[in-house]
């Protein structure tokens, strides 16, 4: 089962997993021996029923959960062995969209957005525009003084993966962008996320959406029952074309 | 510089978020601290006063006969054997007549046919000025009773006494008051800022997943401490010298307040008040966070 060929060379490859298995005591095996390597620069599609681990498998990455065993580099980096300070720089390099939005309710769009950007000391100014513009590109520009709380559950959605956007991450994790959308909006959202694809970050979709992974040239793996099969292995010309290349 | 920004941003949400509470704590510290130093100031004008009323105290002590030049030198040397003293003065029967014939001013004429040994020779001892000097005037006062020689002594004994006592009682008020601070400010300051953390999980929560450090989240915590320290008892002192002042206004001209001639608080001590508070303010946030912020 291992993918793995020689010790990869760092700078290219973004996510490096040996061997990862995930239980949830007391006995929900999520995860077992998952072995994965991700090129920096790499659109990933992740799909498998519900219950299949994609979650679980993108928290792993995101240093969210630690693996029961196995080993994860992202970034060259032993998520496992991070800890305080390294910690928090590494996850301001990595935005995810959570499945549940983790959205303030009660405070506004533009302050669940901004947050991410904050925490990296970005200047208010920066932040403002950046915060304008993400809006405007995902059709909320009238909400952004609304309390989170009070939007739809696909303007939540939108919120959120501002949010995972908006510091300029190196690895975009991205849990069900589309779940709620219609058409005309998930060919939005999926138009910003190539955008970003294109400027150099890596990107991971979880989804069960066919729409949006079906006829695409970008590799396709399947979780099921926390195993991982190849569905597609793309032709992406994309991979590798990171900043360090 | 990003940093500070940041982190006084994230100190005014908090502010703003839980402002009924914050002015509650503002309050209890700031009541604290004005009880405190409402006793302190007291303790201090008493022992400014004690030691003015102080230089007055003196014990005299009558004698059988005038001592020759050798037994003043031992009685002096007993005396001091036994307890420091500022000074002590031998007054024989004419000096103290002629004491006397001043203290009466015009009508010392009454005094002309009075044989010059009318007044008994006596030692005058003038205890040092301290509160401790103060408190062992009475056993000196014992003492000096069973030297040789001895007929009476005489000093304003209840008053010290009295004198001593009050101002023990304060110290012990001093004391209480401090400890109360202490724990009243510590309590109020922590319970408040646990509230803030708990009002705010989920903030801290996404704060860690989007790359907070700990510093970024914790300091804005500990500055709302110091803050809650350093407003409370400046208001606290603000509000004591409004209280001083109006005293002083309502109860000038002449009367007992004179005796004391207050005075206020002096700024190394006023400095030291709220430094006090606002560390332990500051300390009281950071025991706070370690227990709901689980660092
Ligand atoms: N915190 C947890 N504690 C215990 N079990 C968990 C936890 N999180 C996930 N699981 C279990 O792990 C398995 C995988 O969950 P995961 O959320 O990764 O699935 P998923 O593929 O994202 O599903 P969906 O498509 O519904 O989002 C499930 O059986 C789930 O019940
Ligand atoms: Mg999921």
């Amino acid at each position: 089962m291992t993918e793995t060929t020689a010790p990869a060379t760092l700078p290219m490859t973004m996510v490096e997993m040996i061997k990862v298995a995930k239980d949830y005591p007391p006995k929900v095996t999520a995860l077992s021996d998952i072995s994965l390597s991700i090129p920096r620069g790499e659109f990933l599609f992740l799909i498998g029923m519900s219950g299949a681990g994609k979650t679980t498998l993108l928290k792993l990455i995101a240093a969210m959960e630690q693996p029961t065993r196995g080993l994860i580099e992202v970034a060259g980096c032993d998520i496992t062995k991070l800890k305080g300070r390294s910690l928090a720089l590494q996850r301001r390099r990595i935005g995810m969209a959570y499945q549940d939005f983790k959205l303030l309710t009660e405070q506004t769009v533009a302050y669940n957005i901004a947050i991410a950007m904050e925490v990296a000391y970005r200047k208010p100014q920066e932040i403002h525009t950046t915060v304008r513009d993400l809006l405007e590109q995902l059709q909320l520009a009238d909400k952004h003084d609304t309390p989170a709380g009070e939007l739809s559950r696909g303007e939540q959605q939108r919120v959120t993966l501002a949010r995972a956007v908006a510091n300029d991450p190196e690895l975009l994790l991205i849990d069900e962008p589309t779940g709620n959308l219609d058409t005309t909006t998930t060919v939005r959202v999926m138009e910003l996320l190539r955008r970003r694809h294109t400027a150099g970050a890596t990107l991971i979709i979880a989804t069960h959406d066919p729409a949006i992974y079906q006829g695409s040239p970008h590799r396709t793996l399947e979780l099921h029952r926390g195993r991982l099969h190849t569905l597609n292995p793309g032709t992406d010309p994309q991979i590798g074309k990171g900043e360090q290349a | 510089m990003n940093f500070w920004l940041a982190v006084f941003r994230q100190l005014g949400r908090n502010l703003r978020q839980t402002w009924t509470s914050q002015l509650m704590t503002l309050i209890t510290v700031s009541l604290s601290v004005l009880i405190f130093s409402f006793f302190y100031l007291i303790y201090c004008n008493m022992l400014s006063a004690g030691g003015r009323l102080g230089n007055d105290l003196r014990l005299i002590v009558y004698l059988e006969e005038e001592p020759g030049p050798e037994m003043q030198e031992q009685l002096r040397r007993r005396i001091t054997d036994f307890e420091r003293v500022e000074k002590i003065r031998f007054i024989s029967p004419e000096q103290a007549l002629d004491l006397f014939a001043g203290q009466l001013g015009q009508n010392r004429d009454l005094l002309t046919d009075v044989p010059s040994d009318f007044l008994p020779p006596s030692m005058e001892v003038t205890p040092l000025k301290n509160l401790r000097g103060l408190h062992q005037v009475s056993l000196l006062a014992d003492f000096l009773d069973t030297l040789p020689g001895t007929i009476k002594v005489q000093y304003g004994q209840e008053w010290v006494e009295r004198f001593y006592a009050f101002t023990r009682l304060l110290s012990i008020i001093v004391l209480l008051s401090g400890t109360l601070l202490v724990l009243t400010a510590t309590f109020m300051v922590s319970y408040t800022i646990r509230l803030t953390i708990l009002g705010r999980e989920d903030e801290i929560e996404l704060l860690r997943l989007v790359g907070a450090t700990n510093g970024y989240i914790r300091t804005p915590f500990l500055l709302e401490g110091v803050l809650q320290g350093c407003m409370g008892s400046a208001l606290g002192l603000g509000s004591l010298y409004l209280l001083f002042q109006w005293t002083l206004n309502h109860f000038s001209g002449p009367s007992i307040l004179n005796i004391f001639s207050l005075t206020f608080l002096s700024l190394p001590i006023l400095a030291i008040i709220i430094g006090t508070a606002m560390a332990l303010c500051g300390i009281a946030s950071h025991i706070s966070m370690r227990r709901a912020l689980r660092i």
